[in-house]
């Protein structure tokens, strides 16, 4: 309802509707959470906005947030870019030509044309953020990149929110159930998730739903009371990067008191798959004469005999009884006698370690023993159970141990696949809900896949997947999108890479700290001024994204771009781009999967409609319940791409690969989050956690003046203990600080946080910062070797370690 | 307007949802969500206190009005009347929940002085350095709709209706919750006697939030018996 009234004196005024028209739309910035909004338009200008609140499903209305509500401040904002401009200084000083578009494509154009013919056209490097928020427009950027022949690093496993630990665990790097299914749950542990900030339209399923109707009993694990912490019943102050300890415990209090459930992992997991003692590998059916390589022995106790696991379903016999214990010895094709051990007594082996038993972690973690096991057995024993994973969790060099042991956590006792049980990461919407394939490739032509990371390094790392083609020349020209990689914490060694470029292209609607060290800088529309299409894993409802109003000031939508520039690069190639947004939608509905089948874009002109899924989406659901082998399908990747780093087709406990081997992580294992930094930065007082602010959707939304408002001032959180120590008080300014550098902002002393940790909400822009950059007391860049065993963009591929820092606090004098 | 602040995450789309209908400058907040942490680490609480003008049936700020600028309407709502505000302030200092805004200083706004958005469609909307406070969207009321703050919230902690009617929305809510949850409505600062319409719902009897597990949230049901003996005892 546009708000044309006077504010109401004695009479309100009557509602001028002059020429008001309303539009339903979908927000999609990279929070993925996809609400559908009304706006009110009126000459050309969005006068107002509310929740759409028109999903079938009435449960999910209203879906939207305080950030969607301020859009407006944003579209009309004062940082927006109206015009291409052309740096006119050196990088960074911010001194900048306006041009006009044609100036500005055939600058660009001429560049490319040059650097793509002295270095090669896989030496331009395409970087655009989160492309599941909108499949048409990043996807022709990403279709132009294939067409040319470029690089392309997907933002995901930059970001860290790739979950190493559920690719390595069940085949895909996140699984999510929609988050209706959490009305089920009775017990819900929210592993370093604060979903009362980072899903807001969602958290009313546990707080309402689950609560009221359920009495769900909420359990957070974090080192500060988040915003979350308001509503759950119990918390858990962990010392910050020993969650892995805390999983590991856990399994050893349900394995102890019998809270395992074996048919579970009988039937979906690898635990009953044989480990040879010479190899450290698997037996496999050819070992033994029985098969192929592809397959694999398990003993059944019932026939005394080997047995092939089926590898066409998951199913398996009635009297199947799988061995989960005891050494055999078996007699190989060849005549060799090999020992085997089940992967369950190998684990088992670990977790029932003394190091693992709740009394000893209790003083890793500072939760008392206690409490562990209570909160294990009501795990176990209060179903539906569920658990969300934060990015606390994920963001370490060994999250993906933490996450391995969370997933074995759920595994033992069952807790997967039903209404309100589920491990679930909303880690992005990486996910996408249908086979973008079709307008992304081209007849099929991919750009050339290279996680950022090499290029931030500026080389390849000795243990690189040799499926990963690094330019030859190295990296010439870097175009990002929508992203804003200056303004995470890994921003130093960025810039030293993006100073080693011959051309740095950024596209966006605000003028931020990316955009400012840009040599070229393309207005944007915000995602309010142009046709897309959205899915999300918050729900199965895919949504149109409309052209509310034009795109604002001189700004020009993706496709527009990339069309006009392979028109400058390649007539011939630009053919391949003459498509309207409507086509692509189209073209991807026709071709997108079974998950999309029957779906039109007049009935998406309508309004939200749900994909063909579970109801409700459990995650995981065609393996648990349809008997499909394991891993669910990443899109767009095609059927059997992620086979080879899940061979088995069971959830892996225990990774066979060489590398695994070598770094002690066969199967999951506890190592302190800060084992792998320098003695010195170890010793370092303070661990900081960054998690996402209310505020923002990362660093979008940081200028938001509406928002700015109510959130002043960047804060850093700390104990009054650790405050006092140092003579800092409430309000004063601060200086954060490590041996890597420093920035200023103010202390929010708070009991509500645990001492020795501090936390500052990340995604703040060094502008409003005191001094210094937010980024600068990050960790170096590292990558994980056994994360560069296989290589699948944005599914298996380097993951992140933003949160294993460390540093001290002083006054600023 | 009843608010269940077991509901409430204090997320501020409240807050928001009524700038945007109402278009109120810079520091201006009809709705404001307080944030109160309490208790000692690790025994901290977290809570949202949503707070809006409550609409008294026996209002101060009417009450104090020397240009009998305040009305009550007969649906309840209390409005403060812009053309004949002179921005004395008498409510101001006259509402016990410092729910009336008045800035004397110049009005300072969000965007470029050129975006049509405010210089257009917001600032025609008020006059200046009048007394302002939430309407409970009485426009959008007229019109048969719910507050802007109300259909915003995403966690539907906010229940809009006639109190007086049986029948409407909040009190079938209230109604309801007193048989499901055993709670009853309260007022904030009951003791200022204003009489407000607005009102609340505090946290369910079986939610007793602690810290690891040493109070009495969560357990197994040894300790829960335990629990109860002591209970029993007290
Ligand atoms: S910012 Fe995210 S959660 Fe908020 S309204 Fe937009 S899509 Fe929804
Ligand atoms: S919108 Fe609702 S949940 Fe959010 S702060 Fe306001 S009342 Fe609370
Ligand atoms: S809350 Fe304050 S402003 Fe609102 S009616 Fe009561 S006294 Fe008046």
């Amino acid at each position: 309802m546009a708000t044309r009234h006077k504010v109401p004196g004695r009479a309100p005024t009557v509602a001028p509707n002059e020429k008001a028209r309303v539009v339903r739309t979908t927000d999609s910035p990279n929070c993925t959470g996809a609400c559908g909004w009304l706006a009110t338009v009126v000459d050309d200008v969005i006068v107002d906005l509310k929740p759409a609140a028109d999903y079938p499903c009435q449960e999910y209305n209203p879906r939207g947030c305080l950030r969607g509500m301020s859009m407006t401040h944003i579209i009309y904002g004062p940082d927006r870019v109206h015009k291409p401009l052309i740096r006119a200084g050196e990088r960074g000083e911010n001194k900048w030509r306006e041009v006009g578009w044609d100036e500005v494509l055939d600058y660009i154009a001429d560049h490319m044309k040059r650097i793509s013919k002295d270095h090669g056209p896989e030496s331009m490097l395409l970087f655009n953020q989160v492309v599941g928020t909108g499949y048409v427009q990043k996807g022709a950027q990403v279709r132009a990149a294939a067409l040319l022949g470029m690089s392309f690093a997907t933002a995901y496993d930059f970001n860290g929110d790739i979950s190493m630990g559920f690719t390595q665990t069940v085949g895909i790097d996140c699984v999510e159930c929609e988050t209706r299914s959490w009305a089920h749950c009775k017990t819900a542990i929210l592993w370093s998730s604060n979903i009362f900030q980072t899903r807001i339209p969602d958290a009313k399923f546990l707080t309402t739903h689950a609560k009221q109707r359920n009495n769900c009993q909420i359990i957070s694990i974090d080192p500060r009371a988040s915003q979350t912490a308001k509503g759950a019943d119990l918390w858990l102050p962990v010392n910050p990067g020993t969650d892995g300890a805390l999983a590991l415990s856990m399994c050893q209090v349900v394995l102890k008191e019998g809270h395992v459930d074996w048919a579970f992992l009988q039937k979906f997991s690898d635990v009953c798959t044989l480990i040879r003692q010479d190899t450290g590998e698997r037996l496999r059916a050819s070992d033994v004469g029985e098969g192929t390589e592809a397959e694999f022995m398990v003993w059944d106790e019932g026939k005394d005999a080997l047995y092939k696991l089926p590898m066409d379903s998951l199913k398996l016999p009635e009297d199947a009884k799988f061995a989960f214990r005891g050494q055999r010895t078996v007699q190989l094709s060849d005549g060799a006698k090999v020992s085997v051990t089940p992967v369950f007594e190998l684990l088992e082996n670990e977790i029932l370690r003394d190091e693992y038993a709740p009394e000893h972690v209790a003083k890793t973690c500072d939760i008392p023993a206690d409490t562990i096991r209570q909160v294990a057995i009501r795990y176990a024993t209060e179903r539906p159970s569920s658990i969300i994973i934060g990015m606390g969790v994920n963001h370490r060099l060994h999250g993906d141990l933490t996450i391995r042991a969370i997933l074995l956590l759920a595994s033992l006792v069952g807790a997967h696949g039903k209404p309100g049980e589920s491990v679930s990461i909303y880690s992005g919407q990486h996910h996408f809900r249908l086979d973008v394939s079709p307008w992304w490739f081209p007849d099929g032509k991919r750009p050339n896949g290279v996680p950022m990371h090499y290029f931030v390094l500026g080389q390849p790392t000795g243990t690189m997947n040799p499926k990963i083609k690094f330019p030859k020349d190295g990296f010439k020209a870097l175009f990002v999108s929508h992203a804003n990689p200056l303004v995470t914490e890994f921003s130093a060694p960025m810039k030293d890479a993006i100073d080693r470029l011959d051309l740095f292209v950024v596209t966006d609607f605000s003028m931020t700290p990316t955009c400012e060290y840009a040599d070229v800088v393309l207005p944007a529309p915000t995602f309010w001024e142009k046709l897309d299409l959205v899915g999300t894993s918050c729900h199965p409802y895919l949504q149109i994204q409309q052209e509310v109003v034009k795109p604002q000031y001189e700004s020009r939508t993706e496709m527009w771009v990339q069309k006009e520039l392979l028109k400058r690069i390649d007539p011939e190639l630009a053919k391949q781009m003459d498509y309207t947004e409507e086509d692509a939608i189209e073209i991807m509905l026709k071709g997108g999967g079974k998950e999309v089948e029957g779906i039109t874009l007049e009935m998406l002109q309508k309004g939200p409609v749900r994909l063909n899924v579970h109801d409700p989406e459990c995650g995981l659901d065609e393996q648990l319940h349809e008997d499909k082998l394991f891993p669910p399908r990443a899109y767009p990747f095609p059927e059997g791409a992620q086979r080879e780093f899940l061979k088995t087709g069971r959830m892996e406990f225990y990774k066979e690969e060489e590398i695994y081997q070598k770094m002690g992580e066969t199967v999951p294992t506890y190592h302190w989050a800060f084992e792998h930094l320098p003695v010195s930065a170890q010793e370092m007082p303070l661990a900081i956690v960054t998690p996402h602010s209310k505020w923002r959707v990362h660093s979008t939304h940081c200028n938001n003046p509406f928002l700015r408002n109510l959130n002043r001032k960047p804060v850093v959180e700390i104990n009054p203990k650790d405050a006092a120590m140092r003579g800092i008080k409430d309000g004063e300014a601060v200086e954060v600080f490590n041996e890597f550098g420093s920035y200023e902002l103010w202390a929010l002393v708070t009991e509500a946080i645990k001492p020795g940790v501090v936390c500052v909400d990340h995604g703040w822009w060094d502008r409003y910062l005191g001094a210094g950059k937010y980024h600068s007391v990050h960790t170096y860049q590292k990558v994980k070797p056994t994360h560069e065993v296989y290589y699948l963009p944005a599914v298996y591929a380097p993951g992140q370690h933003w949160k294993d820092t460390r540093v001290d606090i002083r006054r600023v004098k | 307007m009843l608010i269940d602040l077991t509901r409430c995450i204090g997320c501020d789309a409240c807050t928001l949802a009524c700038k945007q209908e109402n278009g109120t400058p810079y520091d201006t907040f009809f709705a404001r969500v307080l944030n109160v942490e309490a208790g000692t680490y690790p025994d901290v609480k977290r809570v949202y206190i949503p707070v809006l003008c409550n609409h008294c049936d026996d209002a101060p700020c009417l009450k104090s009005c020397p240009n009998k600028a305040i009305v009550r309407r007969p649906d309840g709502i209390v409005l403060v009347d812009q053309d004949r505000c002179r921005g004395t302030g008498a409510c101001v200092s006259a509402c016990p929940y410092g729910n009336i805004i008045l800035h004397r200083e110049e009005e300072g706004w969000y965007l470029d002085e050129n975006e049509a958005y405010e210089k257009d469609f917001v600032k025609l909307r008020m006059k200046e350095n009048v007394a302002r406070k939430c309407t409970y969207c009485a426009h959008r009321v007229d019109q048969g709709l719910q507050p802007a703050c109300v259909v915003a919230c995403p966690t539907t902690a906010r229940i809009f209706g006639d109190l007086e009617d049986p029948e409407s929305d909040v009190s079938t809510y209230i109604e309801e919750q007193k048989e499901q949850t055993g709670r009853s409505p309260f007022h904030l600062l009951p003791e200022a006697e204003t009489k407000p319409a607005g009102c609340y719902l505090g946290t369910m009897a079986e939610q007793r939030p602690s810290t690891l597990g040493q109070s009495d949230g969560i357990g197994d049901a040894k300790q829960e018996e335990a629990q109860r003996t002591q209970r029993g005892q007290k």
